[in-house]
């Protein structure tokens, strides 16, 4: 009875000095596969989606922590979830990602997990794409064959699949944030905790005065990779955020995504969603941009905050 | 493959799997048996120990990982004269444990929550000990213990 089963079929750990040396060890012995955190590498393995030869330990390596270098924000693979979660600097200028990073999983996995196991296990219901997303995002990985960047946006390609050759990582990633911008994340679940995203829907602002220079919206959870929603610059640019222009964001939102239906909800509900979330993100980020949000004040996480935005548009959006 | 542990302020060398878990570790060969197994998929929080001063699911905590690390277990919580901890008393005088599979999780995760200085306020206190599932008590003797805890120490 005592006898607690081993993780999995037998596999060899190496643990690399440096990136340099993880990305040798990676190309040199195909199939070979990155262990941050492990908690999707260890359940995958106990369920039997993946075997492996080697788990090549990087939780380890030093990929910079998190730093701001004016408009960029750039926050290394191995950060933990935790370290996002608790960061003074991202507090400030990113509360999307803390109030990503606040509902993934409990303290114990957010001690674990790590940003670059959430970007690269690519799936659709994480928690950091969208946030990320909505701040323009790019990825920057090491490979065999050197260095390189790309959009944060091309890393998944599919539920569970990305763009990373084989041999290559994910180094870090750097965000734009400009001095300004205002953002929120938020997401419908049904327990408050410990819950995998029924939809999650971040929004980044930017305003000069009452009106909109810039508004981004990123989805997770209802499409087979986590989205940006197109086409919310022609409605909302140039203009003050109405009741009008939050309904008409709100359907573009809902028309652009795709859910399935699963035991999260419906694909109709879930579209529902997503408008609802989309308008009560939109008004928080933009509560943010114009400095009338309370400082240090963490959106609710399904982001109904009746005592700082009353009104209807608090509830379900037409 | 070789591990070096300091448990509970003692020093441990192990010759172990490569892909043992650190729960599998403390349990089969080091005979802690303090610390639970439940679900082994990170959700139930009765494997909970601390590595390095964070708290851990260790079924997902690949040994080879911490190799070098210093682990508390609850068996560590009582310090050497095996009182009880201030933690564990509040359990005890709240009536917090009733079956005791999720207690040694609860401690060590609450035991971390308070040295990190978490508020006396309840709604903290459940959200941070979220990731520990308790069948019997309904919670709400554990979170008593925890708040008064954190008040007292605080
Ligand atoms: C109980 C529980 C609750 C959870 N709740 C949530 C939740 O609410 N929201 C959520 O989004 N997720 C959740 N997760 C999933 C998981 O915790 C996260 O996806 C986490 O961020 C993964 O990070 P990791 O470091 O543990 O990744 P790992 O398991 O170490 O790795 C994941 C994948 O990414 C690859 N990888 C890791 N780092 C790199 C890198 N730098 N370069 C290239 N490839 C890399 C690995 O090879 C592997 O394929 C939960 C998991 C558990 C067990
Ligand atoms: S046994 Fe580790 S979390 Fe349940
Ligand atoms: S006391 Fe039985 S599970 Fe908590």
């Amino acid at each position: 009875m005592t006898a607690a089963p081993v993780a999995a079929p037998a596999a060899e750990v190496f643990r690399p000095a440096d990136v340099a040396e993880a990305v040798r060890f990676l190309a040199d012995h195909p199939g070979a596969v990155p262990i941050a955190g492990g908690t999707d590498v260890m359940i995958d393995r106990r369920l039997g989606r993946l075997s492996t030869g080697w788990l090549v330990d990087i939780s380890h390596l030093d990929t910079g922590g998190i730093v701001r270098d004016g408009d960029d924000l750039t926050i290394g693979a191995t950060t933990t979830i935790r370290s996002i979660e608790t960061s003074r600097e991202l507090a400030d200028t990113a509360p999307a990602l803390v109030e990503a990073a606040r509902v993934l999983g409990s303290v114990q996995i957010r001690n674990m997990a790590t940003l670059g196991g959430n970007l690269c296990h690519a799936t659709p219901s994480a928690e950091m794409p969208p946030p990320l997303l909505v701040f323009g995002s790019s990825a920057a990985l090491a490979g065999p064959s050197g260095e390189r960047s790309i959009d944060l946006a091309d890393l998944a390609t599919g539920p569970g699949t990305t763009s990373l050759a084989p041999g290559e990582m994910l180094v870090s990633v750097t965000a734009a944030v400009p001095d300004g911008i205002g953002s929120c994340y938020i997401r419908q679940t049904i327990r408050w905790a410990m819950d995998l995203a029924g939809a999650g829907v971040a929004a980044s602002v930017e305003t000069d005065g009452d009106t909109v220079t810039a508004l981004r919206v990123g989805l997770g959870a209802v499409s087979p990779i986590p989205m940006l929603v197109p086409g919310l610059d022609d409605i909302a640019v140039g203009h003050v955020l109405d009741p009008d222009v939050l309904a008409e964001a709100a359907a573009r939102a809902r028309d652009a995504c795709s859910p399935i239906s699963d035991a999260r909800g419906t694909a109709d509900y879930r579209r529902h969603v997503v408008a609802v979330l989309t308008a009560r993100a939109i008004r928080i980020a933009a509560a943010r941009a114009r400095g009338t949000w309370p400082i240090d004040r963490l959106a609710p996480p399904n982001g109904f905050d009746p005592e700082v935005l009353p009104g209807r548009e608090n509830g379900p959006v037409r | 493959m070789k591990l070096s542990l300091t448990i509970n302020g003692d020093p441990y060398r192990e010759n172990v799997e490569s892909t043992q878990t650190l729960l599998g570790v403390l349990r089969d060969d080091i005979g802690l048996t303090g610390t639970k197994w439940g679900c082994l998929t990170g959700d139930c929080g009765s494997c909970t120990v601390l590595v390095d001063g964070r708290t851990v699911v260790s079924c997902l905590q690949l040994a080879a990982q911490v190799d070098g690390s210093t682990i508390i277990t609850v068996e560590g919580l009582a310090g050497r004269g095996r009182t009880m901890s201030d933690l564990q008393d509040a359990f005890v005088r709240h009536g917090a444990a009733q079956c005791g599979f999720c207690t040694p999780g609860m401690l060590v995760a609450a035991e971390q929550l308070i040295r990190d200085g978490i508020e006396a306020d309840e709604k903290a206190i459940r959200e941070g000990l979220s990731g520990n599932l308790c069948r019997c008590t309904g919670y709400n003797k554990i979170i008593d213990a925890v708040v008064e805890i954190a008040a007292t120490r605080g």
